[in-house]
């Protein structure tokens, strides 16, 4: 496995996601375009679906990427960006680099038939979805890929039913399951962890997913300054596991602490008490989410061991 | 018919005055609408929502372009757009301002109602969440629906949305505005900049409407990189400040900022770079440079600085 960590040290000084976008002070997937884009420079080609980042990255004429983008249908972005890579191809553009920016309703549900399918084909693209764990654009629905517990519109928190009852979609397990070459989580807190993966993912062939953990302090009722330190704290409890799939070879990249049974050490309590959105939750369902955590992370642990 | 647009930016809850205000006139025997501009306007930008009040049925749909009332939740919106723009000569703007109505600038001299809504909401809520005092305004400035009935409907309206007990208090922020508004008429001495819009004509128009990289138009920018020129520092509240002394390059805040309003002064020519600028270990110079034109004043960076170089200032 290569290793060559890019940090933020190494990133240029030009962004080719300019200012004067429109996301919401504070968005978490506002900070992960800005700086994927100075990791995958100026010979790359776009694609994003209907979701927060189309909107606040441009109205047309006005635009805040620097390279081309295409914008086709919501459930579309595995398929389309496949076609944006076959066409480049057939005119000798094999360098440029294509990469599918989709939210995670946009991937975890509506799009899953598209990416399904270009994942099996290996196309040769980078699908990333920047997971802010619902429908953000159209105000904050339920995905597959929101948390238990979560208060969203479409699951809100009343005297019987409080919050989301299913828990979130495992959609990278999905991905691995395809056997694609690269798979890799990665969050906004970490920036060594994520601009490595970046680089990695823009280096390989073949199809790559990334899934990133975007904070969305509008939808989850976070103030926009702890953006990053609820990020970092998803990490420390195990709500969110940092690792990559490359090759058939799955590492776990970030560590949480562990008590001295090897349980995970910080309670997921410490991060649903800085978000409005698990403000709901009762004792008996924080405790119903910490046992799903811990064997989340058990799950992971032993998935690390098998695929070596 | 009486028509009213307010005016507020995302999150302040313009749309939700709308709707208690329709309820409120509803209460009062009259039919009502509410409803709020729908785009693509996030948390922090300007909004607009509007609401339409008459006796018999309502058959509009349209926004409200001719407005007999224009409600006005900040102080700085009037700065960066025309809030007196289609307002009837007979109409009135209720405008959040610690200002007397004669010391108000606008595009035209119109009849004003001024109540300092921010101070009565951070009295009474304890933040300056300002929707429910300004409908006291609006009640005591126009006398086309009595204050009894906007309380009621900021109870509905509200407590559907946040509870009973905090409607009650912000029933309670309209009726102190209520008392503490005066009416006059303001100064029209604000100009605005012409409005421009590429229109190309359908032989202009590109393939596909695909446009380059920051293609020179009349109207400005356009096309890929161009939405440089759209200045969200306008959506600012709080304001970071650095203190370059107590900087180490770290480079954080420089890759936290989702605006990209950081620059790191290493990466400035050196006539950018102000005198007296210290070094780090490397000899690089020390320290940041904020760009205000665009930063929104989320606070990340004074939040995540290891040496807390970063402060949040009003
Ligand atoms: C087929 C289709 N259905 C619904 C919509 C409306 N729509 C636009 S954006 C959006 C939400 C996107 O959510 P997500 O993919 O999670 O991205 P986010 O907005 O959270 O960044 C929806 C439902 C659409 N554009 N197309
Ligand atoms: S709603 Fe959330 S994801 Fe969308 S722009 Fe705002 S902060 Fe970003």
């Amino acid at each position: 496995m290569s290793s060559t960590k890019i940090t933020i040290h190494d990133l240029p000084k030009e962004n080719l996601f300019t200012g004067g976008h429109t996301a919401c002070p504070g968005c978490g997937a506002a900070i992960l375009v800005r700086n994927a884009m100075k990791v995958f420079g100026k010979n790359t080609v776009i694609y994003t679906p209907a979701n927060c980042l189309l909107v606040f990255g441009g109205t047309y004429p006005n635009i805040s990427w620097k390279v081309p983008y295409h914008h086709v249908a919501f459930e579309n972005t595995a398929v389309c960006s496949a076609g944006i890579k076959r066409a480049l191809k057939a005119s000798g553009k094999d360098d440029a680099l294509v990469v599918g920016f989709a939210g995670d309703g946009g991937t975890a549900d509506i799009g899953m038939q598209a990416l399904s399918g270009a994942a099996e084909r290996n196309e040769d693209i980078l699908y990333i979805m920047y997971d802010n764990e619902a429908y953000m654009n159209t105000g904050i629905q339920r995905s597959g890929s929101t948390p238990y517990g979560a208060w969203t519109t479409t699951t809100p928190a009343g005297k019987v039913i409080k919050g989301k009852e299913r828990f979130k979609k495992d959609v990278p397990q999905i991905m691995i399951a395809h056997n694609v070459p690269y798979v890799a989580t990665a969050s906004i807190a970490y920036p060594t962890d994520l601009l490595t993966k970046l680089e990695k993912a823009k280096n390989m062939k073949g199809f790559r997913y990334l899934q990133v953990y975007s904070t969305c302090p509008t939808g989850w009722r976070v103030p926009p300054e702890k953006t990053v330190e609820v990020a970092k704290k998803a990490v420390e409890t195990g709500m969110w596991t940092l690792y990559e799939y490359e090759n058939g070879k799955m590492t776990i990249n970030v560590k949480p602490k562990l008590d001295e049974n090897g349980n995970l050490a910080v309670p997921v309590r410490d991060y649903l008490k800085m978000q409005g959105r698990f403000r709901h939750m009762t004792d008996a369902q924080i405790e119903t989410l910490q046992k799903w955590v811990n064997e989340k992370w058990k799950r992971d642990l032993a998935l690390e061991k098998a695929l070596q | 018919m009486y028509e009213v647009r307010f005016h507020g930016r995302g999150g302040q809850g313009a749309v939700m005055a709308a709707q208690a205000l329709a309820d409120a006139a509803f209460i009062e025997g009259n039919y009502a609408v509410a409803f709020p501009f729908f785009g693509a306007e996030r948390r922090g930008a300007p909004v607009l929502a509007f609401a339409r009040v008459d006796k018999g049925k309502i058959y509009e749909k349209t926004q409200v372009y001719e407005p007999d009332y224009v409600v006005v939740l900040d102080d700085k919106l009037p700065l960066m757009v025309d809030v007196t723009k289609g307002l009837k000569d007979t109409g009135m703007a209720i405008i959040n301002t610690s200002l007397k109505p004669e010391e108000v600038e606008l595009g035209r001299a119109v009849k004003t109602a001024t109540v300092d809504a921010t101070g009565v909401a951070l009295e009474v809520l304890g933040t300056p969440i300002t929707n429910s005092a300004i409908l006291g305004a609006f009640a005591k400035a126009t006398g086309v629906v009595s204050i009894e009935s906007i309380k009621k409907g900021i109870m509905d309206i509200f407590g559907a949305r946040i509870g009973e007990r905090l409607a009650e208090k912000n029933a309670r922020a309209a009726e102190v505005a209520y008392e503490r508004t005066s009416v006059g008429i303001c100064k029209g001495t604000l100009i605005y900049p012409e409005e421009k819009k590429w229109l190309p004509t359908a032989q202009e128009f590109p393939t596909g409407g695909a446009l380059g990289l920051e293609v020179k138009t009349d109207a400005g920018l356009i096309g890929l990189g161009s939405f440089v020129e759209n200045k969200t520092g306008s959506w600012r509240t709080f304001m970071p400040v650095a203190d370059n002394s107590k900087c180490v390059n770290c480079k954080l805040c420089w890759f936290y900022c989702p605006e990209g309003a950081i620059e790191m002064l290493m990466n400035l020519p050196e006539s950018e770079i102000p005198a007296g600028t210290g070094t780090d270990p490397k000899g690089n110079p020390k320290g940041i440079k904020i760009d205000y034109d665009y930063c929104k004043g989320c606070g990340i960076c004074a939040n995540e600085c290891p040496t807390k170089a970063i402060t949040m200032e009003r």
